[in-house]
């Protein structure tokens, strides 16, 4: 079967996609709940009961949306959520931004982490990859549990 | 949904959870014995809280009048460690601070040296040489201020800040003000909510 240029180009943006959400919720999981709460608080957007739940569920979310995208399970639907996890996350870093918070960094990747701009780009850059492969994914993607186990 | 499609989502669900499991750190370093100086609240209390802190960070300012409070409602029960965790890439007189405060410490004067050093944070912060700013809070508070500026010149305290510093980064601390009352961690403003319910807490196990 002859592989189209879309579904390499898919591919690529899949695997960023993955990797990404799949680094950066790992590193946010194995670092305690309570700093990533601090750094959410720091955002002045969430109200202090969420802090807690936010802190502990969002890595394990993006891990499981960027191991679902890697493998290509679910690519559509992990694809739809890694577009809606890069609207928040744009959003949130935007916000702050605008409202002039002074934030050392995002939060985004634990400990070592990006400055609020470096995560805009970042976040731009997932977005745009996430509905790629939202768009192309119609069929079963290339190298995919979808494509393996239909 | 088929069979092994089932199986495949469900490996791909516990995937995470099993290697947050495995790798995540639970325990955390030791804690190393800090001076009496900078030990405040009863030395037998059943209920320890160690402070990892920065001097010109501004939420360590704000929670300053809680941990007051709260040693002044638990009296007896609790005892407060000051660590130094000066965030040096952030905050350009955080260690000038240290310093100075761990100077206090050398005349016993820790305490009342680390409120006005809180107090007079917007005043000093920014300043471009703070040594002035040091010095009158060190006439202030009564400390002898020959010996204050010998050991200000000093380098020897900032290997005892820097042995903190380390401390915290070995216990993954990577904002100010971290508490740990007992074995739980409070990163930032949550202390002012949460202080009072942990030290209960704690209290009663």
């Amino acid at each position: 079967m002859r592989i189209r240029p879309v579904e390499i180009i898919a591919l690529l943006a899949r695997v960023a996609v993955g990797s990404v959400l799949l680094y950066a919720g790992f590193l946010k999981a194995l670092s305690p709940a309570a700093e990533f709460a601090a750094v959410l608080e720091a955002y002045k957007l969430f109200p202090s009961s969420l802090l807690t739940p936010l802190s502990i569920g969002l890595p394990y979310v993006e891990m499981w949306v960027g191991l679902f995208m890697l493998t290509g399970f679910c690519t559509r639907v992990a694809a739809l959520a890694a577009t809606i996890l890069s609207c928040a996350f744009l959003t949130t870093v935007g916000s702050a931004l605008l409202r002039g918070i002074d934030l050392a960094h995002c939060g985004c990747f634990g400990p070592q982490s990006l400055t609020p701009r470096h995560t805009m780009v970042l976040d731009v850059a997932l977005l745009l990859f996430s509905m790629i492969v939202f768009r192309v994914a119609k069929l079963p993607p290339l190298l995919s549990l979808d494509r393996s186990i239909p | 949904m088929n069979f092994r499609r089932f199986i495949a989502g469900t490996i791909l669900l516990a995937l995470p959870l099993i290697a947050v499991r495995l790798v995540k750190q639970t325990t955390w370093g030791p804690i190393l014995a800090a001076p009496p100086a900078r030990q405040t609240g009863d030395p037998k209390a059943k209920v320890v809280i160690v402070e990892y802190s920065d001097f010109q960070c501004p939420s360590c300012a704000i929670v300053d009048p809680t941990a007051h409070k709260l040693l002044e409602v638990y009296k007896g029960k609790i005892r407060l460690i000051y660590k130094y965790y000066p965030l040096t890439k952030i905050h350009k007189n955080a260690m000038a601070s240290a310093h100075a405060a761990e100077c206090a410490a050398g005349q016993d004067q820790f305490w009342p040296y680390h409120d006005r050093l809180f107090q007079t944070q917007r005043a000093w912060a920014d300043l471009q040489d703070p040594t002035t700013s040091f010095m009158a809070i060190a006439q202030e508070v009564k400390l002898d201020t020959a010996k204050f500026q010998t050991c200000y010149v000093d380098p020897a305290p900032i290997a005892r800040i820097e042995a903190d510093a380390q401390e915290a980064q070995a216990r993954e601390v990577t904002a100010t003000p971290t508490f740990f009352v007992g074995d739980e961690r409070l990163v930032g403003q949550v202390f002012v909510t949460d202080g009072a319910r942990t030290i209960e807490k704690e209290l009663r196990q």
